[in-house]
């Protein structure tokens, strides 16, 4: 972690969940700064190394290689899959968190490797969440599926670190992992953290700057993930439900919610949505910015 | 999937969530009874100073306690404890001839070689200071800090109170900070308060006492801005007053009384001050942050009614080459006229005045401070922060006041003294 202090604020700066990740903490109070950003910093490194996919013995990889068998899971565990199986049915099917399998014929590399029709076929015999046994406490997974949480974790990991700081102590903070956003606590001036939204195909130059006082944003898209065939471009995100890239999705789209989680979740469904981002976005009535 | 536009989805989505997030206040009660025993952050240091010439010595062990509370509120505890051993210049002149002086008890006497400066070799103490304050947020933009302490020592005894209160401006660019203290001591110096200006008796004889103890009060009064001058640049400038009445002496502290011609000490006599004292000072700093380094300047000028003026130049120096690890020289001048009532001696048959002083910290003096303060920042977030200090002081030696067998002598005692600190920080 590094951390340095910027007029009122301590800006805490580390790497976690493989993104950069920033934690303003608004006080006069360094230790208090530096403290707060820890408690930010332990609970991103703890989710990561719990549900990250690519950390052999971890949570996750345990129940990706139990095949076949049904698997106990701990509580947090437990709680994280009854949100994926609540989202799964909410969203009809589009967010689905067995879905991470396609990746192994979609690589979004800007190349041309649209995969042949039969190998998508094939993997869908591995994709869909109703294939999978959960009744709360045991997950039997189908041999060959393979759970992903990284729709999930990422935000779920900043509505915790929010939750653990304001336990701590009540100092405004803006906690910012990847782009993931969220507001705690109370600044002292009152005022609202100034939040740039990146335009996608210019990075680094804020489309927009939303003032968040509370409450969280997610993004979800990236302009620099895409396949082409030379007459059509698939943008990375895919729908699970046929195995391809939905069509017409948005380059980006952002969302203002009470939680990160919340904000995530839509903005993915924002995603899947395709000619439909705005449609569906306006009807879950929070703020949302497209990229189109 | 399209248009969902019905409240239910909302509905259905915010409850997922809480159902998930929900699962925070429990996790987080376990957390925080985990961090329960470690919200004290706890700064202990180790302070040894040391006078050349087997002069003072002093250890003196530092532990600070603080606590952060919600809202930007915070309870400071600290406690030290001095043990001073040594001796110090008690005011006498060094002259050709051996000399005896009665120890404060008055019941022992201890004899100075010729051309030695006279120094009391009975200092031996003991100190314990307890500071306490409370520091918490008057509505949004003020910081209100009360505090109190409390400090004993064999002969002294001393107990205030403060306040101080900070308000911010200017989208916090700007504090004003105004400050009142209060404080009480009272001294019971060994063998009773002497007379002033009376002659030292003979030990084991009747001693000129004049009671067992005296009081006095210390009011302070501050006002301070601090100003941002850029994302870089700090500013700071405070005006202190501080009001002293009541006994302003050093008990222990006397004057040679010498021969108009020879110079040759006849008695010595007790030291006498006046009993209120004004002091002013003007504090002025600037910060300047590098990239990783911060350079700081300040000067202080100050003055009283006793008609002591002084300045102090600092400059210091944040060298922070890692994030690990940091070094911090600094070099500090100070000088400083004499007081009004200072004398290096009394002249045997001319009038006594009201009041007179040889304590050397009233002559005019300068001094310098060479210093290095070395930090490691340990990734556990724990600071180990080693200091090294070392401080001369140069006045005049050969004052045109000197008589006959004074001259030649070293009528000033030098001092120099060394600082070592040992601080930890976790």
């Amino acid at each position: 972690m590094e951390a340095v202090r910027a007029h009122t604020t301590v800006v805490g700066r580390f790497k976690a969940m493989a993104c950069p990740c920033e934690v303003i903490v608004d006080t006069a109070d360094d230790r208090l700064g530096l403290r707060l950003v820890d408690v930010a910093e332990r609970e991103a490194r703890r989710i990561e190394e719990k549900f990250s996919r690519y950390i052999p013995g971890n949570a996750l990889d345990r129940i990706n290689r139990a095949e076949g068998k049904p698997f106990h899971v701990d509580e947090e565990m437990a709680q994280l899959l009854d949100f994926a199986a609540r989202a799964f049915e909410l969203s009809g099917g589009l967010f689905d968190v067995t879905s991470g399998v396609l990746r192994r014929a979609w690589k979004f590399d800007g190349s041309n490797a649209v995969p042949a029709p039969e190998t998508v076929e094939k993997l869908r015999a591995f994709v869909g969440w109703r294939r999978a046994a959960w009744d709360g406490r045991t997950l039997k997974l189908e041999p060959g599926m393979e759970l992903d949480l990284g729709g999930i974790a990422k935000e779920y990991a900043v509505d915790r670190a929010v939750a653990l700081i304001a336990a701590e102590s009540g100092a405004g903070v803006l906690v910012n992992f990847g782009g993931d956003i969220a507001a705690g606590g109370h600044r002292r001036n009152g005022a609202a953290w100034s939040v740039g939204i990146e335009q996608v195909d210019d990075a680094g130059k804020a489309a927009g700057v939303l003032q968040l006082k509370r409450g969280a944003v997610a993004t979800s898209g990236d302009s620099k993930r895409f396949v082409t065939d030379g007459r059509r471009r698939y943008g990375h995100i895919i729908d699970p439900r046929t195995g391809w890239p939905v069509a017409d999705a948005p380059r980006a789209v952002t969302v203002h919610a009470a939680t990160c989680t919340e904000a995530g979740f839509l903005s993915t469904m924002g995603m899947l949505s395709g000619r439909e981002a705005e449609t569906f976005l306006r009807g879950a009535g929070e703020k949302f910015w497209v990229a189109r | 999937m399209g248009a969902i536009k019905n409240d239910d989805f909302k509905k259905k989505l915010t409850s997922a969530v809480c159902t998930l997030l929900g699962a925070v206040p429990a996790a987080q009660a376990a957390q925080a009874a985990e961090d329960a025993g470690k919200k004290w952050d706890i700064d202990a240091a180790v302070l040894y100073y040391q006078e050349a010439d087997n002069r003072v010595s002093a250890i003196e062990p530092v532990i600070s306690l603080r606590r952060g509370f919600s809202g930007n509120r915070a309870l400071n505890v600290k406690f030290t404890l001095d043990a001073l051993t040594g001796a110090t210049p008690n005011g006498a002149t060094p002259t050709n001839v051996p000399q005896t002086f009665t120890r404060p008890s008055g019941s022992d006497s201890y004899v100075v070689q010729p051309g030695e400066t006279p120094l009391d070799d009975t200092f031996k103490d003991t100190r314990l200071a307890v500071n306490g304050s409370w520091q918490q947020p008057v509505g949004r933009l003020s910081l209100l800090t009360l505090g109190g302490n409390f400090s004993k020592e064999y002969d002294f005894l001393s107990v205030g109170g403060n306040a101080l209160l900070a308000r911010d401006f200017n989208d916090r660019n700007t504090t004003l900070t105004f400050g009142l203290a209060l404080e009480q001591d009272s001294v019971d110096p060994v063998g009773g308060v002497p007379i002033p200006l009376a002659s030292m008796a003979a030990a084991g004889t009747l001693q000129p006492r004049q009671g067992g103890s005296e009081s006095k009060t210390v009011v302070d009064a501050m006002v301070g801005i601090t100003q941002v001058l850029s994302p870089r640049t700090l500013t700071q400038v405070n005006y202190s007053l501080s009001q002293n009445s009541g006994y302003l002496n050093d008990p222990y502290k006397l004057l040679s009384v010498v021969d108009p011609v020879t110079g040759a000490t006849v008695r010595n006599v007790y030291e006498n001050r006046p009993d209120t004292r004004s002091k002013h000072a003007l504090y002025w700093l600037m910060r300047h942050r590098l990239k990783r380094d911060v350079v700081s300047g300040d000067y202080r000028f100050f003055f009283d009614d006793w008609g002591v003026t002084s300045h102090t130049l600092g400059l210091n120096y944040r060298w922070q080459p890692s994030k690990k690890f940091w070094f911090e020289p600094l070099v500090r001048y100070y000088t400083q006229s004499e007081a009004d009532f200072f004398r290096i001696q009394l002249v045997d048959g001319q009038p006594i005045p009201v009041e007179a002083s040889a304590d050397y910290r009233l002559t005019a003096f300068n001094g310098l401070t060479f210093g290095l303060k070395h930090g490691w920042m340990f990734a556990n977030g724990h600071e180990l922060i080693l200091k090294l200090e070392y401080y001369t002081t140069q006045g005049d030696d050969s004052p045109s006041e000197a008589i006959g067998v004074q001259r030649g002598l070293d009528l000033y005692p030098n001092l120099k003294s060394t600082v070592v600190q040992v601080q930890y920080r976790f």
